[in-house]
């Protein structure tokens, strides 16, 4: 019992030290990112490798998540005999959601990795250390263009995202009969400006947990090729548990 | 006539990694111009040194001075110019992988300087030339390279500071190199301690190599540098734990120092 009580106390107090080593390199980041330069160069190149690189994977997850619920929400409309309905009750679900929120676990958490991968690979063969020795703020150079553009790429991807996830809607509609047309209007109808804002809120927020996730897992990697493997795998679950726990409290907050 | 100052000094520093003590109440002197070689056994904490030395490691207690000003006094920004004088060449080369060979060394030039992408490329190519490299490396990948001309690169970064550096910190320069490129790595040396005139600090446990570059070599022992002493002092040293490390026995290791 003692021990189960000491391992319990173990897990918690490296759970907050974790968590406090996010937030002051969260802090650090904020603080000297956005002085100059600015470091375009690194933010374009990062947006376009997080971003552009991750298209087709968002298109892929969000024609089959809207494709999916969509039908789930027809199979129980149909025995109520209304299934012209779908586009009013997909709506909300997707864009409040399970879009941004489906597409931070998979392709948040894929960016994450790859950061911490990356970086951790720099930390362990000294190209960390490499950068502060020639004069650079290694906050400044690697982390703050990673967090800069999975927090703006992130909201981008989720508005693409909720495009393809209509459009998959769409087909199925037309396969339980409701046309494309009807099932687009009733689908944007059922939106408020604040499911916009929430939706795109959620994105950045999103973004930002998973860039400084990716950004401090990889930082933190111990030495030795397995331990990059193992931050990696980290992030990945890290990044999963982060999100949910920031969705629940951006939903209490926006609804 | 008494000594001249240190340009580089460890005062009663102090280090550990949780439980475990890496220097205790060490001291060190570096002097203007001289290459002095720092030997002792694979994770002792040599590199540790060099590392507290430009503030990417910060020790427990204790001070280290450079040119007489705390470096554990130094802010960002005086970490930054500091960083600018005193160069570091890492035990992998620390090569950034993403990067060709031009811009690895076009990173500190950019950082520091405003100098246009033709001027960087001039002085990168005078720089590759004083480490034997050709200029047609210049465009290629970090991964396309050999061990030693990795290392070389390396060294060409460290040196494409415009002014160059004061201090060339060297971290294992030759370590998995074979005879020959240790060779060659270890006449870079010399050769750049003559003609920039910089002060160097060589990490190593490569016996011939520190002897043959250093006019001082500096053993790390018992969490000290309890034997610092000229090159051939310490190569021909009757102190046991001296010569067995440099001869290689190493039989009374664990017995501590003896006279």
């Amino acid at each position: 019992m003692k021990r189960a009580i000491e391992r319990l106390g173990g897990f918690v107090l490296a759970g907050l030290d974790w968590l406090g080593g996010v937030a002051i390199l969260a802090v650090t980041a904020l603080r000297v990112g956005p002085r100059r330069p600015f470091g375009w160069g690194d933010i374009v190149k990062q947006m376009a490798e997080q971003g552009f690189g991750s298209l087709p994977i968002t298109t892929f997850i969000s024609l089959f998540i809207g494709m999916i619920l969509t039908w789930q929400f027809a199979w129980a409309l149909k025995d109520f005999g209304a299934v012209m309905t779908l586009g009013y009750a997909a709506s909300l679900a997707l864009v409040r959601e399970l879009i941004p929120t489906v597409i931070a676990i998979t392709v948040g958490a894929k960016m994450a990795a790859g950061m911490a991968a990356e970086l951790g690979s720099m930390k362990v063969t000294e190209q960390i250390d490499a950068v502060a020795a020639l004069g650079a703020n290694p906050i400044k150079k690697l982390v703050w263009p990673r967090v800069f553009a999975a927090t703006f790429a992130t909201p981008l991807l989720v508005v693409w995202g909720n495009v393809v996830a209509l459009g998959g809607g769409m087909v199925i509609g037309e396969k339980w009969g409701v046309p494309a047309g009807y099932f687009y209007e009733t689908y944007i109808d059922m939106l408020v400006p604040l499911d916009y804002i929430a939706t795109l809120s959620k994105g950045f927020i999103f973004g930002f947990i998973v860039g400084i996730i990716g950004c401090y897992q990889g930082f933190n990697a111990k030495t030795g090729t397995e331990a990059v493997g193992v931050a990696t795998t980290e992030t990945v679950v890290a990044t999963s548990i982060c999100v949910i726990v920031a969705d629940f409290y951006l939903t209490l907050v926006f609804f | 006539m008494s000594a001249p100052d240190p340009i580089i000094r460890f005062d009663r520093v102090c280090k550990s990694f949780g439980d475990h003590v890496v220097y205790e109440d060490m001291n060190l002197s570096v002097f203007a111009g001289e290459t002095l070689a720092i030997i002792g056994g694979s994770g002792q904490g040599k590199s540790v040194c060099l590392k507290m030395l430009i503030g990417l490691l910060r020790p427990e207690s204790g001070d280290i001075t450079y040119r007489g000003e705390s470096v554990l006094a130094l802010d960002a920004e005086g970490l930054r110019q500091l960083r600018k004088r005193i160069a570091y060449v890492f035990q992998g080369g620390g090569l950034f992988d993403s990067m060709s060979v031009f811009d690895n060394l076009a990173f500190a030039l950019r950082e520091h300087t405003r100098l246009t992408d033709a001027e960087i490329r001039t002085r990168a190519l005078r720089c590759m030339d004083m480490v034997g490299l050709s200029a047609d490396m210049l465009d290629g990948m970090p991964s396309m390279l050999s061990g030693g001309e990795r290392k070389r690169v390396a060294m060409a970064r460290a040196i494409v500071m415009e002014p160059e550096p004061e201090v060339i910190l060297y971290d294992e320069p030759t370590t998995g190199l074979d005879p020959k490129n240790i060779a060659r790595i270890g006449r870079m040396i010399v050769k750049l301690q003559r003609e920039l005139s910089v002060t160097s600090v060589v990490v190593t446990h490569d016996m011939p190599t520190a002897h043959r570059v250093s006019n001082r070599i500096a053993m790390l022992y018992d969490k000290k540098f309890p034997f610092v002493d000229t090159a051939d002092k310490m190569w021909d040293s009757s102190v046991d734990t001296v010569s067995d490390f440099i001869h290689g026995t190493l039989r009374k290791a664990a017995d501590g120092p003896t006279q």
